[in-house]
């Protein structure tokens, strides 16, 4: 619906453990409608890199850098919210994160509402030099 | 001269909300004294953190808002949220508590109006019209572009205000369902992301040319809808399809049986030209025919051409906006 929204400008990056090593990588995303919605309306979170999904499990999703969910557990989440232009951060474990050179990260967000009768699905890919 | 008020709906400013470049403040300063617009619709889950239950904080600024900038808070944008669980549909009874919320939410705000999607159950409004009532809120399905007075929902809540009889219930008319022309905002859209399908185009073109609409033909046609999916190679031409059914092609008249239950206006819009005229939708007619029923509810601006602005460049909503306001102005002035 609003694909723009769906992975914002210059953020994809690196992200570093307290130990120092580089536990993944992350990006910022706002929510791809026009209003803010429970987390269990997140139907579904998909990140590809160099165009390959990553695994499922992999990908974490938090709205207050505290609560982290996969996609799975995404569903039971009634009780907090993801406003609407609001930044929420998809994480992407994966050891050593980015390697050296230049790459395309896809985020694939689809959210389910009333009236719009099946889940729909917006994307959006940057390209990254690490 | 008419009595018919004119204001925005915040949804048209939702980009400069999302990228922080105005606040809510500054929004609704924008209406009331750029655009002279007397009322506004809030989406609550949009520009109020917290909704339906915002913080203490959240309402004492909008309080503060208000009272500023002396605007009506015509409507509240409300949802039910009843796909809520991935794995089943809310029960009439989860739907109605989630929608007395929003009725709650709408009558601490100053609205007096609440705006529904026209595909919520009808059980869940029959359920909630008490509360309504109580708070003194009217409750208004929105007959929007292919969700309008031919789906069955529809008809189904126009038996029900029928049936009850309440000065409580209504309906929002969008002005969407009065589209002469496919807007080509989208066609440009679909084709800067890569659609290249002529025919396909030209097909639904020709839909509005003949005096229809692809979402009534494909009604009166079911196998035509399948036969284009067919002719559709790219998942973009087939989102571009369904797209198109979303804007339908009616007479003003469609609205006569229906004016006693029409408390208030969408002005949608998608492109406002150089000309200052909507390139899809009549406003000399609306407005006329508005005027010619002694109509004296808001109007409030809807511009959904946002969505159809390609990444990377700047969504044009102030200038559309102006634009669409400087019109209806013209008109209910004129």
């Amino acid at each position: 619906m609003f694909d723009y929204y769906v992975l914002s400008e210059g953020t994809v990056k690196n992200e570093t453990g307290a130990d120092g090593t580089v536990k993944g990588f992350s990006m910022k995303t706002r929510i791809n409608y026009y209003r803010g919605i429970p987390l269990s309306m997140i139907h579904d979170l998909e990140v590809a890199l160099d165009g390959e999904k990553v695994a499922r499990d992999a990908v974490k999703f938090t709205v207050d850098g505290v609560d982290y969910f996969t996609p799975d557990e995404l569903e039971t989440v009634t009780s907090m919210r993801w406003e609407f232009g609001e930044e929420a951060t998809v994480f992407v474990e994966k050891e050593g994160g980015l390697p050296a050179g230049t790459h395309e990260v896809t985020l694939f967000q689809t959210i389910r509402t009333e009236y719009i009768p099946v889940p729909f699905i917006g994307e959006r890919t940057e390209r990254v030099t690490i | 001269m008419s009595n018919i008020k004119r204001g925005v709906s915040l949804y048209s400013l939702q980009d400069q909300y999302a990228r922080k470049k105005m606040t809510l403040d500054e929004i609704v300063d924008f209406v009331k004294n750029s655009m002279g617009g007397t009322g506004i619709e809030i989406i609550p889950d949009q520009m109020l953190p917290g909704s339906p239950c915002p913080s203490a904080e959240t309402l004492a600024e909008w309080d503060r808002i208000i009272e500023k900038h002396q605007i009506v808070p015509v409507c509240s944008g409300t949802y039910v949220n009843d796909k809520l669980y991935k794995n089943r549909l809310l029960t009439v009874r989860e739907a109605a508590a989630n929608l007395e919320k929003g009725i709650h939410l709408a009558h601490r705000l100053g609205c007096s109006m609440i705006k529904l999607v026209s595909t919520t159950r009808t059980e869940v409004v029959e359920a909630v019209l008490p509360e309504a009532e109580k708070c003194k809120i009217t409750i208004t399905s929105e007959i929007h572009g292919g969700m309008s007075f031919n789906m069955p929902y529809v008809q189904d809540y126009v038996r029900l205000m029928e049936r009850l009889q309440s000065p409580y219930l209504g309906f929002t008319i969008d002005t969407g369902i009065f589209c002469r022309r496919h807007p080509r905002v989208s066609t440009r859209y679909f084709r800067l992301l890569g659609m290249s399908n002529p025919y396909l185009e030209s097909y639904i073109e020709d839909l509005f040319a003949q005096g229809t609409d692809p979402n009534a033909y494909f009604i009166a046609h079911p196998e035509k809808m399948g036969e284009m999916m067919e002719k559709c190679t790219t998942e973009l031409e087939r989102l571009y399809l369904v797209y198109s059914t979303g804007y339908d092609n009616n007479p003003l008249t469609i609205l006569d049986d229906y004016m006693p239950y029409v408390k208030y206006i969408h002005g949608k819009f998608w492109e406002m030209t150089e000309e200052g005229k909507e390139y899809s939708i009549p406003y000399d007619e609306v407005i006329s025919y508005l005027k010619g029923k002694g109509f004296d509810g808001y109007i409030n601006t809807e511009y959904e051409g946002n969505r159809f602005t390609p990444p990377g460049e700047m969504i044009q909503e102030i200038e559309q906006v102006s634009r669409h306001q400087k019109m209806l102005k013209q008109l209910i002035e004129g």
